[in-house]
């Protein structure tokens, strides 16, 4: 009668208590893909957004769904011809700095090349607008009250800015996805000057925020998200001290945190790098309402975080 | 004078001329400059659950008409500092909330579109918005992530002749800029109009939005401000920041909330509140050319006079010019 008990208990935390919350997290991110295909921010809008579609790709991977599938197709037919992505439907089509996720979603479903061939080359020809000679020059003389190194770039969110950590961490992910084994000197390249910009860009106490770690002086605060998706883009690189304290700075910070965007992120960050997640993974849970998320991005990523350990981590890399 | 008061002197001059060299050319549509502009300086010490009569009893003195409106309030909610008052303060922005609703808007929504933290959710959390909006079931709308629609620029100082802006802001009948009142380390005062920078979408632009940067923070600020129309201004300056704002400034108890129905004479007063000049700022003197009113002459001051500081706010040495000494 016992191990009768202690089945039923097994069969409620496992099934109960696990499963069928995720389960109707997925229905909930199923529900709000749109006729076309894609998936919006705010489920007020009716204009599909690059970064929930492919966040949703990414969380639906494993999913036999015709949703997976439609909205693979609905990726692929809105590529921009430079084989950039629009931020959005409807978007210029100058490319958004969140082209990388396009890359990271169509990877976890199995499509690499020839589709991502083009978004390659025009990532690789993106680049921070501080690593033109002239504002190198501008950044070293005259406007630095910003403090970093200009010779350490990475990806912008627009052409024509400057270097930011979210875009550049997302665009190392997706180089280090799209060459596993063997990297063209030209990839290479790129993926090491992001490392170097994402280390040069830290803050002084560990952790990243957009990409301004110290401004006239005084040392400004990390963010958990951003934090997190350095650390994934960084994954594999020689340990250094920046993301040994930046680990440290996550851990310490999640605890204060009940939001489940920096959660989630925190989560995917942690079980990269192998550090305990149970409690993070607990808190998450309990706060992943799908009646009480209104994003959409950020109930995919919720989504990722919490399955990770069953599914694998999308966002984990290797050198 | 000093050698370092004299290169001071030399940089701020300098730092004048350059922000002045986007607006040598004029790029605007048209004069739509009322007038003659109203005022109205409160006194208030604390945040507290006084704050809404007296924001009502400041918000009669415009007799505004809302009744049936949809109305947007955009504070300024830029990150959460436990150090520092960042943020515009979530008692005033409800106060406001409530003082629409019984002023008879059709609804009231609270918008934001922060500028450096992706996060919308833990900024309205940490700062103590969420329990409020929650407990008073007042929505929220994430600017940043919101549907978008191309519109043509009313000044072009940019030279982006088009911005995305979110429609929850274009279909706003009532829009209410409510900043907090700071120096701001790259354009000298960040009031009622830089504050609409949160309008520009990061899902579009970005976080930081940097284009806005690479334009020019002045020029982008004119042409945001001659797009948007700001309807009202609830500047929130019972704490405001002095120093290397708008994130690691130091708080200052300047104990003021400054009502407007121009945004520009809302900038204008709060700058003389700082002990800045208003002329001096480049944004505030070109959108006086054609958007509102900064001289003096142009306000009815209701309320409580303007008082100028005993000693002005302190800014980062680029903007030493702009205080009055």
């Amino acid at each position: 009668m016992a191990s009768f008990d202690g089945l039923c208990r097994f069969a409620y935390n496992r099934f109960v208590r696990h499963l069928v919350p995720r389960i109707s997290l997925r229905s909930a991110l199923i529900d709000r893909q749109l006729p076309n295909g894609g998936w919006n921010y705010g489920q007020a809008s009716a204009q599909a957004d690059l970064e929930p579609t492919c966040l949703a790709l990414v969380a639906l991977r494993r999913d036999s769904s015709p949703a997976h599938a439609r909205g693979l197709q609905f990726l692929l037919d809105t590529q921009n011809p430079n084989g950039s992505w629009p931020a959005f439907q409807g978007d210029d089509q100058e490319g958004s700095g969140l082209t990388p996720l396009a890359v990271t979603a169509l990877a976890s479903g199995g499509i690499m090349f020839p589709a991502v061939e083009r978004t390659l080359e025009w990532l690789l020809d993106m680049k921070g607008k501080e690593s033109h000679w002239l504002w190198k020059w501008k950044f070293r003389t005259s406007d630095t009250h910003v403090r970093f190194d200009p010779d350490k770039y990475g990806w912008p969110w627009m052409p024509g800015t400057c270097s930011w950590v979210i875009p550049t961490a997302f665009a190392v992910i997706a180089m280090k996805q799209a060459f596993v084994c063997c990297k063209p000197g030209k990839v290479a390249l790129r993926i090491r000057r992001g490392t170097e910009m994402l280390l040069d860009r830290a803050c002084p106490e560990g952790g990243w925020n957009a990409g301004n770690g110290v401004v006239y002086g005084v040392p400004m605060a990390a963010h958990l998200d951003a934090t997190a998706a350095a650390l994934l883009a960084l994954h594999g690189e020689k340990v250094d001290p920046i993301i040994r304290a930046s680990l440290e700075w996550l851990e310490d910070s999640f605890v204060a945190c009940s939001a489940p965007w920096s959660l989630a992120w925190s989560l995917l960050a942690l079980d990269a790098y192998d550090r305990p997640i149970g409690d993070l993974a607990g808190r998450l849970s309990r706060l992943a309402d799908p009646s009480m998320i209104e994003d959409s991005a950020t109930l995919a990523t919720v989504i990722i975080a919490l399955d990770c350990p069953a599914q694998g981590n999308p966002f984990k890399v290797l050198a | 004078m000093t050698r370092s008061n004299q290169l001071a002197g030399s940089m701020g001059l300098a730092a004048g001329a350059a922000t002045s060299l986007p607006f040598l050319v004029t790029k605007y549509d048209w004069d739509r400059r009322p007038p003659r502009s109203r005022v109205a300086i409160l006194h208030a010490d604390e945040y507290s659950e006084r704050l809404e009569r007296d924001l009502m009893n400041g918000l009669r003195l415009f007799n505004l008409d809302v009744r049936g409106k949809t109305v947007l309030l955009k504070p300024n909610l830029v990150d959460f500092s436990p150090a520092a008052e960042i943020n515009t303060h979530p008692l005033l922005v409800t106060a406001a909330a409530q003082c629409f609703r019984q002023l008879g808007a059709a609804s009231v929504t609270i918008a934001e579109g922060p500028g450096h933290q992706r996060d919308t959710e833990l900024v309205l959390r940490e700062s103590g918005f969420r329990a409020l909006l929650d407990e008073q079931g007042i929505p929220f709308v994430d600017l940043n992530r919101d549907e978008l629609a191309k519109s043509k620029l009313r000044a072009n100082y940019t030279g982006l002749g088009h911005l995305w802006l979110p429609r929850t802001v274009l279909q706003a009948d009532f829009v209410v800029s409510m900043p907090k009142v700071k120096t701001h380390h790259w354009s000298g005062v960040t009031l009622s109009m830089k504050n609409m920078f949160g309008v520009v979408p990061g899902a579009k632009y970005g976080w930081p939005k940097n284009i806005l940067h690479w334009r020019g923070i002045e020029s982008s600020i004119v042409d945001i401000c001659a797009t948007v129309p700001v309807h009202f201004v609830i500047a929130d300056g019972i704490v405001a920041m002095e120093g290397n704002g708008p994130l690691a400034g130091t708080s200052l108890a300047l104990g003021k909330v400054v009502l407007s129905n121009d945004p520009v004479a809302a900038d204008a007063t709060c700058a003389r509140l700082m002990g800045l000049a208003p002329e001096r700022i480049a944004h505030i003197r070109e959108t006086a050319k054609f958007l509102g009113n900064a001289a003096p002459e142009l306000i009815d001051q209701l309320a409580h006079p303007v008082t100028l500081p005993e000693i002005p706010f302190r800014t980062v040495p680029e903007f030493e010019y702009l205080r009055v000494r």
